[in-house]
């Protein structure tokens, strides 16, 4: 890192190497507050179960937030992450069921065919000069389509358990907590030490700071635009092994509206929608907060359309204190 | 966002007189938009009646069956046409809440007119009154407190969405009063001409009319513009860059909010969930004004565009619905819809490239 970071960049590192930043010990807090008050308010918040339950439904908008965080970084954007789970989805659900398909090349196949995915979003957008949201809100029904099309009319019903060692069972537990939430924050560990430390990790910044700036510095911005497509694109299919997770029936409207919750879950942790900053470990916060609003909504039985509402206000609040420090920066 | 500032060269002049006629039948095609889109209109109709004559269609695509398509363009149209504003107000301008201010507007006539006994007149203007409210927020947002659209609409979509949901315990309101309104959406028989659907003249034209005065023929459209294009220069050059851009996140609720009523009326119910089922009304109402020919960066885009946009994606969809069976049909329009925002944003991207300018 030192041995990259040029004059200019000295500055800039000092802040930037402190682990943690006020956004994310923010959200540390109002997360750490709604679990004493749910705990205290409700008997069923703090038990194993429920703690077990939240981290599971949280791994999968975890997972894909970790390739939407780097993506959102460059300045670009991917709806159609919600799409891209149906078709791979439907894929291996297949393919486990009727192929019979052992865990490990299952997953590989997930993998593979999001990174496929991704990298169709990723060219269209390096090369084709278009912008993110219309490149993906277009193949987001593209891959609607494609996952339609494999379902063929009929849901897949009687998907093996295949991937119960990821899934929400039992099985799918190690010391207690659900391997997906692991798989997670392995992963998010990962990207968090490449984003900070690596130079192509830093170039994602540069991108999303200003393009043209970056390409003149050196920078492959097509590469690294593409880059985080596809890492989008591989995290969703690991995602979908998640979502299938001990089986059962997968349904044709899977993954519809996923994006929205991951995006919400990205911004929330305060990664700038402009651009050029962001953290993974913002967005395990944020979408840890918005599984905890999900769950609080259920235990207090309250109407679960509230949930929505809640996150679309935790969404303003992150996005405008983020622009209030930015506006402080900015005059300072 | 480079290619829209760079001025058009002094020599475009002489090289539009000196180019070749295929040269020329490009530019036109790619600059001039409504063209390109009548051209397509008259292939895709021609396309799916050689498919009926050739007894390929489960239906016949005739006249009359265009004419009763017609009723599906008129919410896409009039979203289409918020888009317009919003997109065309620069810095990113985009509303992913249109469905959802579909939803809640529509809840509040269903509520005032179906639950609370209210005439229609005063029923209406709430309704109206309520999307422009929540245009406004929207508004409040991008521009005043700076939010970016993308996300502030995003917000404002889920929060809308969930009000219009909990407000009547996820259920819709059909009433008689309700129900007696689909008789506004009833087709009208007219001379030399396939019966159409009344609320295309009650609604869509004079909304469209409006528009096109307001965005071409007005101070206020020419202001949008000019904040559109570059909004820096616009506030040197003494514009109102701030109240203009909130005023588009205004309009575009206010159309959604007719877009309620008309919603309303032609299922006969107010549903919680009108505008956000499925994929939502947003996005082929992006799709729409894409494919008219509104560059998401701002500051292009015409009415005119629009229409015909909205009427291709219809008059399409509609033919897809007859050339397969079952849900099939529904499927392949996704593709197509996909497929057409994809290509005709590479088109823009095109045209800006080589042309510097867009319809």
């Amino acid at each position: 890192m030192t041995a990259t970071a040029t004059a200019p960049k000295q500055v800039r590192r000092r802040r930037r190497v402190r682990a943690i930043e006020g956004q994310e010990l923010a959200l540390i807090a109002v997360t750490g507050l709604l679990w004493v008050v749910l705990s205290v308010a409700t008997d069923t918040f703090l038990t194993s179960g429920n703690i077990q339950n939240i981290l599971f439904t949280v791994a999968p908008i975890a997972l894909i937030g970790i390739g939407m965080t780097a993506v959102i970084v460059t300045a670009g954007i991917d709806v159609s992450v919600g799409s891209q789970a149906a078709v791979v989805m439907v894929v291996i659900a297949l393919l486990v069921r009727d192929a019979g398909l052992a865990f490990v090349p299952a997953l590989a196949v997930a993998i593979v065919s999001g990174l496929v995915l991704g990298a169709v979003n990723g060219l269209l957008v390096a090369y084709g000069g278009i912008h993110p949201i219309i490149v993906t809100f277009g193949t987001l029904n593209i891959y609607r389509f494609v996952a339609l099309q494999i379902f063929g009319s009929e849901q897949v019903a009687g998907v093996p358990g295949t991937f119960s060692p990821i899934g929400g069972g039992a099985e799918g537990r190690l010391l207690g907590v659900p391997t997906a939430w692991w798989l997670t924050l392995v992963l998010a560990a990962g990207m968090w030490a490449y984003m900070r430390f690596w130079a192509t990790g830093r170039h994602l910044y540069a991108v999303g700071g200003d393009a043209l700036a970056a390409r003149l510095a050196g920078v492959r911005v097509r590469r690294r635009q593409i880059s985080a497509y596809v890492l989008t694109g591989a995290c969703v299919g690991l995602a979908a092994c998640v979502l299938i997770g001990s089986g059962g029936l997968v349904q044709q409207n899977v993954g519809s509206g996923l994006e929205l919750r991951v995006i919400a879950a990205v911004v929330i942790g305060g990664t700038s929608i402009i651009g050029g900053r962001g953290t993974v470990l913002g967005t395990l916060l944020g979408a840890l907060l918005v599984g905890t609003v999900t769950s609080a909504v259920t235990l207090l039985s309250w109407p679960s359309e509230l949930t929505q509402l809640f996150i679309g206000l935790f969404i303003l609040v992150a996005v405008g204190v983020d622009l209030l420090r930015e506006r402080r920066r900015s005059t300072r | 966002m480079t290619e829209t500032q760079v001025p058009p060269t002094p020599v475009n002049g002489r090289e539009e007189r000196g180019e070749s006629l295929p040269a020329r039948v490009l530019r036109v095609a790619l600059t001039e938009r409504v063209v390109l889109l009548a051209v397509l209109l008259v292939v895709v109709v021609v396309w799916f009646r050689v498919l009926g004559d050739g007894g390929y269609l489960v239906a016949p695509y005739d006249v009359r069956y265009l004419g009763n398509a017609l009723e599906s363009m008129v919410p896409f149209a009039l979203l289409a046409m918020a888009e317009l504003f919003v997109i065309v107000s620069g810095r990113g301008g985009i509303d992913l809440s249109v469905g959802a201010i579909v939803s809640l507007a529509g809840m509040v006539f269903g509520l005032t007119v179906g639950v609370w006994g209210w005439p229609l007149v005063p029923s209406v203007v709430a309704c109206i009154a309520v999307g422009a409210l929540l245009g406004a927020v929207n508004g409040a947002l991008v521009a005043y407190l700076r939010f970016p659209a993308l996300i502030a609409t995003l917000a404002t979509y889920y929060a809308y969405s969930s009000i219009a949901l909990v407000s009547n315990a996820n259920a819709p309101i059909s009433t008689p009063p309700v129900v007696a309104l689909h008789g506004l959406t009833r087709n009208v028989d007219l001379p030399l001409l396939p019966p159409v659907p009344l609320h295309v003249f009650t609604i869509l034209l004079p909304c469209a009319v409006l528009a096109w005065v307001l965005l071409s023929r007005s101070t206020y459209g020419r202001s949008l513009y000019a904040v559109g294009t570059n909004d820096v220069a616009a506030g040197y050059a003494t514009q109102r860059v701030t109240r203009t851009r909130f005023s588009a996140y205004v309009i575009s609720g206010l159309l959604s909010g007719v877009v309620a009523l008309v919603t309303v009326a032609q299922f006969a119910s107010a549903r919680p969930d009108a505008g956000t089922v499925g994929n939502g009304m947003a996005l082929p109402a992006i799709t729409v004004a894409v494919l008219g020919g509104v560059a998401i960066q701002g500051g292009i885009g015409r009415v005119g565009g629009v229409l015909v946009a909205a009427l291709l994606v219809t008059w399409l969809n509609a033919g897809m619905l007859l050339a397969f069976e079952g849900s099939e049909g529904s499927r392949y329009q996704l593709l197509a819809l996909g497929l057409v925002l994809v290509l005709s944003a590479l088109l823009n991207t095109l045209a800006l490239r080589r042309y510097g300018r867009l319809s």
